[in-house]
């Protein structure tokens, strides 16, 4: 516990002065942070849960259109945020309520459906969404005459988010709902025998995951300024942020963070090398984590350390 | 035209496009059968069955369908190596590592074949493209009477490999329970092997009999396969070898129909929107009987 | 006053096979019921039947008086089934302390009460210097201990014990026996299908007998291991 706040305050710390300090890397490290934030909010359901969904570009496109939408109708980002995450988490109540009866892998193929369903529909509502071209954020609101369009403020927001996402990590982690979450991914059954409905742990880890994710969904879209559907609703998106988890490892309060860094890091290392083919390092280190190290990167450290402690309390 | 006839030509194109989904589906469907596995990377393999035709077309000027010779041993070998090297590996993990795995390796394919060819859409010109043969008003695609012919002799070959050899039968007995499979000394590890390979080799052909129709690309191409491949699967009856071709055939029907008589916009969610009620409150398939058949 | 747990006429049908016909059975607080019967006799399938995990085609289940009989699993423990599992089921990722913290969540929705709850049977069960290890690492006496300590972790009024004496070695049993007999003595009606002949006459107060998922015979232990039908049901016919 006391380490995950010191990890927290570390990342707030080195977060505001980082601009200071490298103002010229800015955009990496807003793309590190929506990834850490959409990694540790895909946890929620993903690891902590143990429902591996193939569909969250879903969530992350929802907020970003319902923050293009009001800012073309004069809905304030402030505002369009909660709603994108209320109505993020509506959407997710009505997915699993129709889709959790399907366990493991199929539920991770249903995921992919629906949210190849949800693409089409953004694709061609263009009454809704713009339609295939995508649409503008024209204007945003100044508060405090701060610039919502500037690298600066954008990195601040989305550093916010990802401290924001991994704080609720670190207290659904240590309450009822923490352990509830675990013990359905456990073993459903036994968790009916502890009094727990499987279905409704779902749901409800579901809607937190969705709704956390649209919040960054809607920085994403500030940060784009233009948002095309058949980019930011893509399978490889959605493939992108469950394996930054996974490979960071899953249901350990920093392994998506964790991922977050490696993976854009590497891919912005890679970038001059691999060019556009930047996700064969995902397809490299998926397959060395699940050969490898199932529990991801992090995850294994973890266990390491509890067994060591364990095994050297249990000598004494 | 009457009405009528355009439906008829609407089915026509539905239980082609149904035979070339079936095609891509079959080998998804047997390795799901006999493995258990949800082999997300077999949608690249389909990919680079196309690939192998552009080459060997670009480079010993190749009819697509010849390159068969060169391409189904290769795609054979490639998807023993593939089981071997990985899945075997994994094959007591949970199931989802091999979903894992199998999307890691669609990402190595894809990407790989981006970073060698490049990004841009390739394809073999070949002069029977465009024939089509007219049937009572109905106009039908030579290429794909072939893909449907070569989905017909796929399916036959590998029902009588099945059922007509003694390494199928070991191959269903591997399917239908792997531990008594074990225990009458069949090496299902080896079966396992075989039966990826095969599955590899089915995506292949299925890849070197469409490029005449379409233009292959290396990353989204693959995904699209694979989601095809698993509606086909899923549609028919997970793991039944002979529903690939039903459920290819209802796919192709129901978004055929779909876009013409719907919004063709959606052509794809309708195929998708059948998978998920299938796969919600018929998860044995439209024909399959129990899931274990192969 | 058996009427605690009341099961009537309950029958459970898996395709054409009648796995347990029309059985009914009725325990009350501080009152062990072993149920007994060959392998495949149905006694684990009643005791899903009953728990809400295999459903049932036919009869009643009521608790206190209420019928639960169409709950599902989930609501029949809030209401007071606490249940083992023939296999131990523990929650392998968690320690020892959080796989009871799950179901004492149930009474004590904030941590603190929780734990102390989870704590508490523990002691009870004398897995309490066992907290903090990881449940996987357990051997074979720490688990059935642990799986104990989740169902009563559920504060129950009915304790469902699926083989919990099955592959223990001579002191642990004897362990066990005292510890189910402590429970029943707090006022606990416990229900235990059992393999175990020594814990069973020595624990039981009534034994109910099934055989081919009917109940061939009840009453008193030593009554019913000298009734001829169940000698033949153990032992065959021919």
């Amino acid at each position: 516990m006391t380490t995950h706040l010191v990890g927290l305050g570390v990342l707030v710390v080195v977060g505001a002065v980082y601009p200071l300090v490298f103002p010229g890397a800015l955009t990496i490290a807003i793309a590190v942070l929506l990834f850490a934030g959409w990694a540790t909010a895909w946890d929620v359901l993903g690891g902590w849960n143990g429902q591996v969904s193939l569909g969250h570009a879903s969530f992350v496109g929802l907020g970003a259109y319902v923050v293009a939408i009001g800012a073309s109708h004069g809905i304030a980002p402030w505002w369009a945020l909660p709603l994108a995450a209320v109505a993020a988490a509506v959407l997710a109540y009505g997915w699993g309520w129709t889709t959790f009866r399907l366990r493991g892998p199929y539920f991770s193929l249903s995921t992919i459906a629906v949210a190849e369903i949800l693409r089409l529909i953004a694709i061609n509502e263009g009454w809704l969404t713009g339609g295939a071209t995508g649409v503008f954020i024209a204007t945003l609101p100044e508060p405090f005459g701060i610039d919502l369009f500037s690298r600066t403020a954008q990195f601040y927001l989305a550093l916010a988010f990802a401290a924001g996402v991994i704080a609720t990590v670190i207290v659904v982690s240590r309450i009822r709902f923490g352990y509830q979450l675990r013990a359905v991914r456990e073993d459903e059954e036994a968790a009916m025998a502890a009094g727990l409905d499987p279905t409704g742990v779902k749901l409800r880890a579901f809607m937190l995951s969705a709704a956390l994710t649209a919040v960054g969904g809607g920085l994403y879209g500030m940060v784009l300024a233009f948002i095309e559907p058949h980019v930011i609703f893509s399978l490889l998106l959605s493939v992108q942020i469950a394996l930054t988890s996974i490979i960071g490892g899953r249901g350990t309060v920093w392994g998506p963070a964790v991922g977050a860094l490696i993976l854009v890091g590497a891919g912005e290392a890679f970038r001059t090398t691999f060019a556009q083919a930047n996700l064969l390092i995902y397809g490299v280190l998926i397959l060395a984590v699940v050969l490898f190290v199932p529990r991801g990167i992090v995850g294994e450290l973890v266990r390491r350390h509890v067994r060591r402690r364990y095994a050297r309390r249990a000598q004494s | 035209m009457t009405d009528w006839v355009i439906l008829l030509q609407n089915l026509a194109n539905g239980v082609l496009m149904g035979g070339v989904y079936a095609l891509v589906g079959v080998g998804l469907t047997l390795v799901f059968g006999v493995m258990r596995t949800i082999n997300f990377a077999h949608g690249d393999f389909v990919v680079l069955g196309m690939y192998a035709a552009v080459l060997f077309n670009a480079l010993l000027g190749f009819d697509p369908y010849l390159s068969l010779v060169i391409a189904v041993p290769v795609g054979f070998l490639t998807g023993m190596l593939v089981e071997r090297l990985v899945l075997a590996r994994i094959v007591d993990a949970p199931p989802e590592s091999a979903l894992l795995a199998t999307l890691g390796i669609s990402l190595i394919i894809g990407n790989a074949i981006l970073l060698t060819v490049g990004g841009e859409p390739r394809s073999v010109q070949v002069a029977y493209a465009s024939t089509t043969i007219s049937i009572g008003g109905v106009h039908v695609s030579m290429v794909l009477l072939v893909a449907g012919a070569a989905t017909v002799a796929a399916i036959a070959g590998l029902y009588a490999l099945l059922h007509r050899t003694e390494i199928g039968r070991a191959i269903r007995a591997t399917a239908e329970n792997r531990l008594g499979a074990e225990l009458v000394g069949i090496d299902t590890r080896a079966i396992h092997a075989i039966v990826f390979g095969l599955g590899t080799m089915l995506a292949v052909v299925a890849g070197v009999t469409l490029i005449p129709l379409l233009f292959a690309t290396p990353t989204n191409m693959g995904a699209v396969f694979t989601l095809k491949a698993f509606v086909v699967t899923v549609l028919g009856g997970l793991g039944s070898v002979g529903a690939a071709i039903a459920g290819g055939i209802v796919l192709g029907v129901v978004e055929v129909l779909g876009a013409s008589y719907l919004a063709s916009e959606y052509r794809e969610a309708y195929g998708l929107a059948a998978f998920l009620l299938i796969l919600l409150f018929r998860p044995e398939g439209l024909f399959g009987r129990t899931v274990k058949r192969v | 006053m058996r009427d605690v747990l009341r099961a009537e006429e309950v029958t459970v049908r898996f395709g054409g096979v009648t796995a347990v016909k029309a059985v009914s059975l009725a325990l009350g607080a501080g009152e062990i019921l072993g149920l007994i019967g060959p392998n495949g006799a149905g006694k684990t399938t009643l005791f899903n039947a009953i728990t809400g995990f295999a459903p049932m085609q036919a009869g009643r289940v009521t608790l206190e008086g209420r019928d639960v009989g169409t709950l599902p699993a989930f609501a029949r423990t809030r209401l007071g089934f606490g249940r083992t599992f023939q296999t131990e089921r523990p929650f392998e990722e968690l320690t020892v302390l959080e796989n009871v913290l799950v179901p004492a969540f149930l009474t004590e929705p904030r941590r603190r009460e929780a734990e102390r709850l989870a704590l508490a049977v523990l002691g009870e069960v004398g897995l309490a210097d066992r907290h903090d290890q990881p449940a996987a690492d357990l051997n074979l006496a720490r688990r059935r201990r642990l799986e104990l300590a989740k169902a009563l972790a559920v504060t129950p009024k009915v304790l469902f014990l699926d083989e919990i004496m099955a592959g223990l070695n001579p002191p642990a049993l004897r362990e066990m026996i005292a510890l189910v007999r402590r429970l029943a003595e707090r006022g606990l009606a416990v229900l235990m299908v059992e393999h175990i002949m020594q814990a069973v006459v020595e624990l039981s107060d009534h034994v109910v007998v099934l055989a081919s998922g009917e109940t061939i015979a009840e009453g008193a232990p030593c009554d019913v291991m000298a009734n001829e039908r169940v000698i033949e049901a153990y032992l065959g016919t021919d």
